[in-house]
């Protein structure tokens, strides 16, 4: 099927860029002579341009990527442009880069690319040159970047993010929970206890976005499901989703407000910094933006591990996902590779200067020597050393605060799980993402449809997007 | 004495003198204009939707109608294409009756009216953007205004309140709740337009029909559904045939305010194609989803161009 496309578009398939090629070509002619003076006569050296978010933690653009960029490139003799956006604007972005064959040569997505995989290049090389400089990459970054159907490497993980539970010890405290939740299934006993006694709901959303995605699919897998297996077949239809999505319901009615329908991406973060949520799933930026904004807050906010299902089976979304692409028409391809490579050496600082928001792909990276911008850490060899040393005692912790808050994330890559878990990251896993499918079934039996109503229209919607895609042959499994 | 022999017009100035040439070069401008970012785009959209490209992958293989065939037979889809409906008809039906007094009121003469008509243009002139980001926050689950307004004045949050014991409405948390509130703030963005528009049209009135029609003791209702609103249909016409377009084809208000959401509730077709094409990566489907506003706003627009050349003619 892959092979029957490319001829096409080799052959006779008339492609979007042609199109617009020839119709344009007029106009082009006539307006702007001075487009078609060639590239090279513009300015002799190398380039690399750069398109990613603006970070979470602004500290991280601001007092490092961007110098360190800079420093790269003088070192590297390469002029570097970094263009930073929304995350929203990303894949927009993205979609209109590809479709004129111009643009960045390096556009970091924070969730899985796996859609643009005919566009991009396949950097298998710079992922096995990583993994022999670096060692083992984690598992769920290789899912996040790598199609086992194609066998293609469409994106290169340098990190992620952990999404652990933030909750408000003092409350849980009262509620005769002190150490915060384990199991789903407390969210209801405690949580419940809490809204009804103290007046404060917890918060996961049940919305169109980013955070109530993760949260659903958390609850899925830690119930025993998904929404697809490892083979990437839908196996959302079972009893196991229809547990999971009656628990949902329960935890709306007991624990939660209508709130939670109508929740942006940051909503939770708000929440708990208003002092309006026991609960809620999210990275350690709610905690890093509280610590700022209203310390005595964030002196009562703990962080447990991901939540065990009835099973005992538990299981977090990772929060953000890097992947780094090069589109195919980049014409700075081995400075662009090179780029990555060295950003793994140097991922000590992306972890500190993002305030322990990055964690790496590659655990077993060593750790440079000589002056790292950061007070440097005793007997830290390897990525992992400072990660454990930085979780037991957080050197953004104010003061006041008690330590050893963030100890509980050390091991967060045991129970942390890429978006399509248990299987691969693919373009069907991402359009059901960004269609909602997962919370919106949620959501309807929060507001009142039967559970396995509910789960049979995801299903439906789910089915569709996997039958679409796999005739693309970029998607594997058959049901 | 012979006739003059009428001078022949020649050099590189001669199309000034054929009404042909130069009306043809007068309007090449808009034409190719129209052409280039209007029906280029719209052609692009119609190859698009009858292939199978994606983002990823934005070659155009021929498939056929099929995107159209899954499109309709999306839920989603159905829901968003019902929604669009609601959300135009509804804000139109507002601005329309709202921009119709607005501009009767700013007929009159009355201190501080410059302000009052500024004021009144603000939303049209800041970045909708930023005018639905200040509305988000008016909405806001938690800190809303207006639910604090309506709990100080006791109708909510308290046993035995009109509007229920929660402390807040969650405006774009329930269903119907957040349809109103995007169709509200759409029609707070489109207003100004309409009310400028109608404006232009009263004082258009010859004034002496009015004072004529007073002077025959016709009340303001008789002047109002007799005489004025007979003589702006025209330009109300437009008004509509504009706010119509302009809301069919908008997911700013939507995309920021809700997503969307409460699950699809609030999902419009622009919002949905955007959703499906761009985020989705199915770059087809979406053209498809955005193609079905074409016919209705192609038959919106002929419609209100035919009865705003009739009622002229009348």
């Amino acid at each position: 099927m892959k092979e029957k496309k490319k001829e096409k578009r080799a052959g006779s398939g008339l492609t979007r860029r042609q199109f617009v090629k020839v119709t344009g070509l007029g106009v082009a002619g006539l307006s702007a002579p001075h487009i078609f003076i060639p590239r090279q006569a513009r300015g002799a050296g190398k380039t690399l341009k750069i398109l990613q978010w603006s970070h979470f933690v602004p500290r991280y653009d601001q007092e490092w990527f961007d110098n360190y960029t800079q420093a790269w490139g003088k070192e590297n003799d390469v002029q570097v442009t970094v263009d930073h956006i929304s995350l929203a604007e990303i894949g927009a972005r993205t979609a209109a880069e590809v479709a004129a064959g111009d643009g960045h040569d390096l556009i970091e997505w924070i969730s899985p690319p796996a859609q643009f995989e005919p566009s991009v290049l396949d950097l298998t090389d710079v992922n096995q040159e990583a993994v022999k400089r670096f060692g083992r990459q984690h598992p769920l970054a290789v899912r996040s970047s790598y199609n086992p159907n194609t066998k293609k490497f469409y994106g290169f993980c340098h990190g992620w993010v952990i999404d652990p539970g933030d909750y408000r010890k003092s409350l849980w405290d009262k509620a005769g929970k002190a150490d915060g939740p384990e199991t789903w299934e407390d969210l209801i006993t405690y949580g419940g206890k809490i809204k009804k006694d103290q007046g404060i709901q917890l918060g996961i959303g049940l919305s169109q976005e980013l955070d109530s995605n993760m949260a659903g699919r958390a609850l899925l897998w830690s119930y025993d499901s998904g929404v697809q297996d490892e083979n990437e077949n839908v196996i959302i239809n079972n009893e196991r989703t229809v547990e999971a999505v009656e628990f949902m319901a329960r935890l709306f009615k007991e624990s939660m407000t209508p709130e939670v329908f109508a929740w942006a991406a940051v909503s939770n973060n708000q929440a708990l910094l208003a002092g309006k949520a026991s609960y809620i799933l999210n990275s350690i930026s709610a905690y890093r933006s509280a610590q700022k904004q209203v310390p005595e807050i964030a002196k009562d906010v703990y962080c447990v591990p991901a939540l065990k299902g009835p099973r005992g089976t538990r299981w977090s979304s990772e929060h953000v996902i890097y992947s780094y692409i090069i589109p195919t028409y980049s014409k700075s391809v081995d400075t662009a590779k090179k780029f990555l490579l060295d950003l793994v050496d140097n991922y000590d600082q992306a972890m500190y200067f993002s305030e322990l928001y990055n964690s790496p792909a590659f655990f077993d990276a060593a750790v440079k020597g000589g002056d790292r911008g950061y007070p440097a850490v005793k007997g830290a060899k390897n990525l992992r050393d400072l990660h454990n040393t930085w979780f037991d005692d957080d050197p953004f912790r104010i003061e006041g605060e008690a330590k050893g808050k963030l100890a509980v994330l050390k091991d967060a890559e045991k129970w942390s799980a890429n978006v399509g878990h248990p299987g691969p990251a693919n373009p069907a896993i991402g359009e059901v993402f960004a269609t909602f499918v997962v919370p919106n079934m949620l959501a309807n039996a929060a507001r009142g449809m039967s559970a396995q109503t509910a789960v049979e229209q995801a299903e439906t919607l789910i089915k569709a997007i996997f039958d679409k895609w796999r005739k693309k042959g970029v998607v594997g499994g058959t049901s | 004495m012979a006739p003059e022999q009428k001078k022949q017009p020649h050099g590189p100035f001669r199309f000034r003198d054929d009404p042909r040439l130069l009306s043809a070069l007068m309007t090449a401008p808009a034409v190719i204009y129209i052409a280039l970012l209007v029906g280029i785009p719209f052609l692009l959209a119609v190859f698009i939707s009858l292939s199978d490209a994606t983002t990823g992958d934005p070659s155009l293989d021929y498939v056929g109608i099929s995107n159209f065939r899954t499109v309709i037979g999306d839920p989603v889809f159905r829901q968003s294409l019902k929604n669009t409906f609601i959300f135009t008809f509804a804000s139109q039906a507002l601005v329309l009756v709202m921009s119709k007094i607005l501009a009767l009121a700013l007929m009159k003469e009355f201190r501080g009216k410059w302000l009052v008509r500024f004021l009144i243009l603000l939303p049209w002139t800041a970045p909708i953007a930023l005018g639905t980001i200040g509305w988000l926050w008016m909405f806001d689950s938690i800190f809303s205004p207006m639910d604090w307004v309506l709990r100080y004045v006791g109708l909510l949050g308290r046993p035995g309140a009109l509007l229920g014991v929660n402390s807040n409405l969650y405006w774009l948390g329930i269903p119907g709740l957040a349809m109103a509130s995007v169709t509200v703030v759409h029609a707070w963005r489109m207003l100004p337009l309409a009310t400028v528009i109608l404006l232009a049209g009263l004082t258009a009135i010859p004034k002496d029909i009015l004072e004529a029609a007073e002077v025959d003791g016709a009340g303001f209702r008789q002047r109002l559904f007799s005489i004025i609103i007979p003589l702006l249909l025209p330009i109300m016409s437009i008004a509509v045939l504009f706010g119509v377009v302009f809301t069919f084809t908008d997911m700013t208000v939507v995309y920021i305010l809700t997503r969307g959401g409460p699950v699809q509730s609030t999902q419009v077709l622009a919002s949905w194609a955007f959703f499906k094409g761009i985020e989705g990566g199915d770059l087809a489907q979406g053209a498809a989803i955005a193609l079905f506003l074409f016919p209705v706003l192609a038959g919106v627009a002929t419609l209100m161009l035919r009865l705003a050349r009739r009622t002229e003619v009348n």
